[in-house]
């Protein structure tokens, strides 16, 4: 039954590039494995995410979807497989190359937001331009823009405890599109909100995404994510399945 | 680096950070004070040859005279010849010679203590000449002339103008000195030039009968010197002058004080660096503590793009400020105890036989000691040393540990969230 799914999976995948045709796929996993000790965590997993899409992962808790998008952020290495970034193979870079990867290309939004908790909220969406040459004031003002995104300049000065949690992650996509990156990884990015919070962040995903045209990668378990999706995908005991396409 | 982060992070966390700051204010003060005091000490050890303006004093022991009738040298100043003098004088590091001649005058009407100086010397007693209080000091090539101490003047109803005898020899007074304003090294009642002072003593039948006394022997000589070699040229001065040699040094004057003071000089140093040790300790622990609780924010980090390189200066830089700010507030606080030092009174032993009186006589053998304020003092080498080593120190936590801690693996910590 699962390795119908997992051939499934790939005949899907190669069926999407097809149907996309001569369009070049922004990232893509290759038969991606990753084990920890004798337990694997993800099994050759192949997936592709099209510049501009929205690809959601659903699984239950403990599923490998996390491990997944770990492995595609470059935060984790896989124990077998590939990862192509525009056709290039990112497993080769060191941890500073994969960083500047991200830095360049990649927007990550976490369930728990992690923002900065001693930095305003202004300083938490400028923190991933910290490390780049440039003015003081050129970085604020690109802050301060992408704040406005996600409507909250009229809290850029607060610090995330005083933020209710659709705040913090507002936050906290504000913060992953700062760098103008081309996709955005998110892992759960719901989960940690109520229903109608939810809705409204889903919402400004889908508005972001149209206005900014950055590709969208979420695991999530939330079926409103899901809903949302040009694509979905099913993980199962770390093996990845085609779900519904939007 | 960016200064905003780093700012807010120290702010943002006053309890981790005012612990890290304490830390190695508390290290850089027990360091910086105990060095303070330490050389405190050792300055204030050197206080009884300051006041005279030299860095040693050599003289050797001798014979007691058969008599104490006329002129006699103290044992403790038998004759040093020419060809010693020169001796000394081309030790390395010498840089002048001052020679006395002292001796005690004893007549049926009283006893006098003496010294015969060259008046064209600036330090030991040539130091006189600021503390004159009436008349004139000695000018060089005159004879049969002194200057008196104003207590024993005003003793014997001396004035300038008038007359004093010695060993039956006439001397006009010309001026007064208040003698302990120039110190407390063989001050004497009475100084005569030093040609007077030595055909006084070639012709003296006491000083003859225990010495062979040349024309041109000295028995007290002040020396200026290299001070950072003042021990070694003592050594090499105690060679020249023989068993009997007594050369009196900061570091003589030192260990009459003994005590407390033999003990911070001793181990001070070892207890200062152990206690920067134990700052840094704490510091690391503190530091540690701190980053163990933004791991997640390190792995955040990591996750939106900052390299290990990046992260680490970030994380170092917070320790090094943390330290630097430690280091000032230690200085501060070493500032205000060395202030609190320098309310205390250090009483310097002279030792006997820098002791003007004989001790037989009443009084003589009372203690004499010179008493100052302890000059602690921060001085800026030792405040660059203690800011130094807390830089490294912070340097070495900040490297190890940041270092580490921007190597941590973000996937790991995020899952754990």
């Amino acid at each position: 039954m699962v390795s119908d799914l997992v051939a499934s999976t790939e005949v899907h995948e190669l069926s999407y590039k097809l149907a996309a045709g001569q369009e070049s796929s922004l990232l893509q996993g290759i038969a991606l494995r990753k084990s920890f000790g004798g337990v694997e965590a993800v099994r050759e997993a192949s997936l592709t995410v099209m510049p501009g899409q929205f690809v959601a992962v659903m699984g239950r808790s403990g599923s490998g979807k996390t491990t997944l998008l770990h492995l595609l952020a470059g935060l984790e290495r896989p124990t077998a497989g590939q990862i192509l970034f525009r056709g290039r193979e990112i497993g080769g870079l060191d941890e500073d190359g994969l960083a500047l990867w991200r830095r360049d290309n990649v927007g990550m939004v976490f369930q728990a937001f992690h923002l900065v908790p001693t930095l305003s909220a202004l300083e938490n969406v400028a923190f991933p331009l910290y490390p780049l040459k440039m003015t003081a004031a050129e970085r604020r003002k690109r802050a301060a823009a992408n704040l406005a995104l996600v409507g909250l300049s009229d809290r850029a000065g607060h610090r995330p405890s005083r933020l209710s949690g659709g705040e913090q992650q507002r936050v906290a996509i504000a913060r992953a599109l700062v760098n103008k990156p081309t996709l955005v990884l998110g892992d759960e990015p719901t989960g940690n909100l109520d229903s109608a919070t939810g809705d409204e962040i889903m919402v400004l995903f889908t508005r972001l995404r149209s206005e900014t045209g950055v590709a969208l990668l979420m695991v999530t378990h939330d079926d409103k994510v899901a809903a949302a999706a040009d694509r979905v995908l099913h993980m199962i005991d770390g093996r990845l399945s085609n779900g519904n396409e939007a | 680096m960016n200064l905003r982060y780093l700012w807010a992070t120290l702010a943002g966390r006053p309890a981790r950070s005012l612990a890290a700051v304490f830390s190695v204010a508390l290290g850089v003060a027990l360091f910086v004070s105990l060095q303070a005091y330490a050389s405190g000490y050792r300055q204030a050890a050197r206080a009884p040859l300051v006041e005279v303006g030299a860095d040693l004093t050599a003289q050797r022991q001798g014979t007691v005279p058969d008599k104490f009738e006329g002129m006699v040298f103290p044992h403790s100043v038998a004759p040093i010849h020419r060809a010693e003098i020169q001796q000394i004088g081309q030790v390395l590091g010498v840089r002048k010679v001052a020679e006395t001649l002292f001796f005690w005058d004893f007549q049926p009407q009283g006893f006098v203590a003496g010294l015969g100086l060259d008046p064209a010397d600036t330090f030991g007693p040539g130091r006189l000449r600021a503390a004159l209080t009436a008349g004139r000091f000695l000018q060089p090539g005159e004879a049969h002339t002194a200057v008196v101490d104003t207590t024993y003047a005003q003793q014997q109803g001396l004035t300038v103008g008038g007359g004093v005898s010695l060993d039956g020899q006439p001397f006009t007074i010309v001026g007064l000195v208040d003698t302990t304003r120039a110190g407390q090294l063989a001050n004497a009642n009475l100084y005569i030039p030093l040609a007077d002072a030595r055909a006084l003593a070639v012709a003296a039948p006491q000083v003859r009968s225990v010495f062979a006394i040349q024309p041109d022997d000295a028995n007290l000589l002040f020396i200026k010197s290299d001070q950072a070699r003042a021990d070694l040229i003592a050594a090499n001065i105690k060679q020249i002058l023989g068993d009997k040699a007594i050369v009196s040094s900061g570091s003589s004057f030192a260990a009459e004080l003994g005590g407390l003071f033999a003990l911070i000089d001793r181990f001070g140093l070892i207890v200062g660096v152990l206690a920067f040790l134990f700052a840094a300790a704490l510091l690391l622990r503190v530091v540690a503590g701190t980053l163990w609780e933004r791991r997640r924010e390190v792995a955040v980090m990591r996750a939106v793009g900052w390299r290990q390189r990046e992260i680490a200066v970030q994380l170092w830089s917070e320790t090094l400020v943390l330290a630097l700010a430690g280091g000032l507030v230690g200085l501060a606080l070493a500032a205000l105890a060395a202030w609190l030092m320098t309310l205390t009174k250090v009483t310097v032993p002279v030792p006997w036989e820098l002791s003007p009186s004989p001790h037989f006589l009443p009084g003589g053998a009372n203690m004499v000691a010179v008493v100052v304020s302890l000059p602690a003092h921060l001085t800026p080498a030792l405040a660059a040393w203690a800011l130094g080593l807390a830089v490294v120190g912070a340097t070495l936590v900040g490297l190890w540990l940041p270092g580490r801690i921007a190597r941590v693996k973000p996937a790991e910590v995020l899952r754990g969230e």
